[in-house]
């Protein structure tokens, strides 16, 4: 009789070609599964177990790595945040700078168009100055009778008409705006020929004794007419509202002005009389 | 004492306490606990292999554990545990190839466990490198019959010197911490 050697005894031998052939088995399905391009039952099985877990592992680990990563470079990133903040800060400086430039480059652009529409002499004037108690919507110009500005010298800007000065000094000018109630403009509907008087109502226009039979519509332009002050076809603003009734004279027409008056800087002063 | 302990020094840390029961190890651990272990790390290289990789070598903590159990554990649970470590390893893309390495490294590996013990450093450094060898020279054969890939000889045969080499390290600090921990325990 053969005596097994201990070291690889009867029993050793069957674990081992159990597990061999259940390896094998496995093997098999999985050689096959991976030929075919599909996943067995396995794979999917630890797939939807391991997935998850790996998904949350990496996550994890990346959320501490970034972490660490911070902490190591705190100081980095400190000095790089100043850096970025200092450099931001004057970029900004520099972008609202520009933007400012822009802003009068149209605004000197518009007003050299309207001087070079205009027939006289004009100046070209920075505003200055507002009504300090905000009583009258005026504002002060840098542009005086030395340069040739005089009462009742017309001013513009570059989408229409400002007002006119109600009184000059040397070097300086009040202008009564256009908005201000004590305002009078000749004016008429440039669509219809329509006639009326534009006065201010503080924040817009209003225009009135518009002949009850005119049709206007919302959005008509209004132009200066020619009179003592204004010369014809100044842009004034467009029909916002119409006030009608039939019992009353005459028409009154709500508008905007072409002109922003909140943000005034630049005007062109008509200095023919 | 401190020249007998100076004396005995590089033995105790090559070789470790001749027998487990000298060390007040107890019982081997539990096969639950081990495949536990197992499907961590699976996980943790399927997760963060690409970030555990040198010269497109991969440690593998696997093969490390797989080796680590049949010699502390015996042929059997060192089979069952490779085949069942290298089946979740297949599943999560090993072609195949991994159940039936493992299984064999696993396997013998526990047949060496009547011959060395899983404490001693040089025993499991030789173990986890001839496992690892073999590991890959299954993976070779099997990716050479099965998938026909005939440019794989190069690659695995470069990754396995560099996998044996991080398999080895792993396993000394396995080895060593495992004893650290044996030595912390209060004796029973």
């Amino acid at each position: 009789m053969v005596e097994i050697h201990p070291f690889w005894d009867e029993r050793k031998l069957l674990v081992f070609v159990s597990l061999i052939i259940v390896a094998a088995g496995v093997a098999v399905i999985e050689i096959d599964a991976a030929k075919h391009g599909r996943q067995s039952a396995l794979d999917v099985i630890v797939s939807s177990v391991y997935t998850p877990l790996q998904t949350g592992l990496t996550r994890a680990a990346g959320a501490l790595a970034g972490g660490v990563h911070d902490v190591l470079h705190a100081g980095e990133y400190a000095a790089q945040n100043r850096a970025l903040q200092d450099k931001v800060d004057r970029l900004a400086a520099a972008n609202e700078r520009l933007q400012a430039d822009a802003a009068e480059n149209r605004d000197l652009r518009r007003l050299l168009l309207m001087k070079q529409a205009v027939a006289g002499d004009a100046v070209v004037a920075d505003v200055v100055g507002y009504v300090p108690e905000g009583t009258r919507r005026e504002v002060t110009i840098d542009r005086g009778a030395r340069d040739g500005v005089h009462r009742d010298s017309v001013v513009v800007g570059g989408e229409g008409l400002v007002g006119h000065v109600v009184s000059t000094g040397p070097h300086e000018s009040r202008v009564l705006l256009l908005i201000d109630p004590q305002s009078a403009v000749p004016a008429y509907l440039q669509r219809t020929r329509t006639w009326g008087i534009v006065t201010g109502t503080w924040l817009h226009a209003r225009m009135k004794y518009i002949d009850q039979n005119a049709r206007l519509q919302d959005g008509d332009t209004v132009v200066t007419g020619h009179g003592e002050i204004y010369p014809s076809g100044i842009v004034i603003g467009r029909v916002r509202e119409i006030d009608r009734k039939d019992n009353g004279l005459y028409q009154v027409a709500v508008l905007d002005p072409a002109v922003d008056f909140h943000y005034l800087t630049h005007v062109l002063v008509y200095t023919s009389p | 004492m401190n020249v007998e302990l100076a004396r005995t020094l590089p033995a105790r840390v090559l070789f470790g306490p001749q027998r487990p029961v000298d060390t007040g190890a107890g019982a081997p651990p539990r096969f639950t606990v081990l495949l536990l272990l197992a499907a961590l790390a699976v996980l943790v290289q399927a997760t963060f292999g690409h970030a555990l990789s040198v010269r497109g070598a991969h440690i593998s903590f696997l093969t490390v554990l797989v080796v680590w159990t049949g010699l502390r554990c015996g042929p059997t649970t060192g089979g069952w545990l490779g085949l069942l470590g290298g089946a979740l390893e297949d599943a999560l893309g090993g072609g195949g190839a991994q159940v039936l390495a493992m299984t064999i490294v696993g396997f013998l590996s526990g047949l060496l466990s009547s011959r060395f013990f899983a404490e001693s450093l040089p025993a499991v450094i030789a173990s986890v490198a001839g496992g690892t060898i073999v590991r890959n020279a299954i993976t070779y054969a099997v990716l050479e019959i099965a998938y026909g890939d005939r440019g794989s000889y190069h690659r695995i045969a470069h990754a396995t010197a560099w996998e044996v080499l991080l398999n080895c390290a792993f396993a000394v600090v396995v080895v060593l911490a495992l004893r650290w921990w044996s030595d912390r325990r209060p004796a029973s």
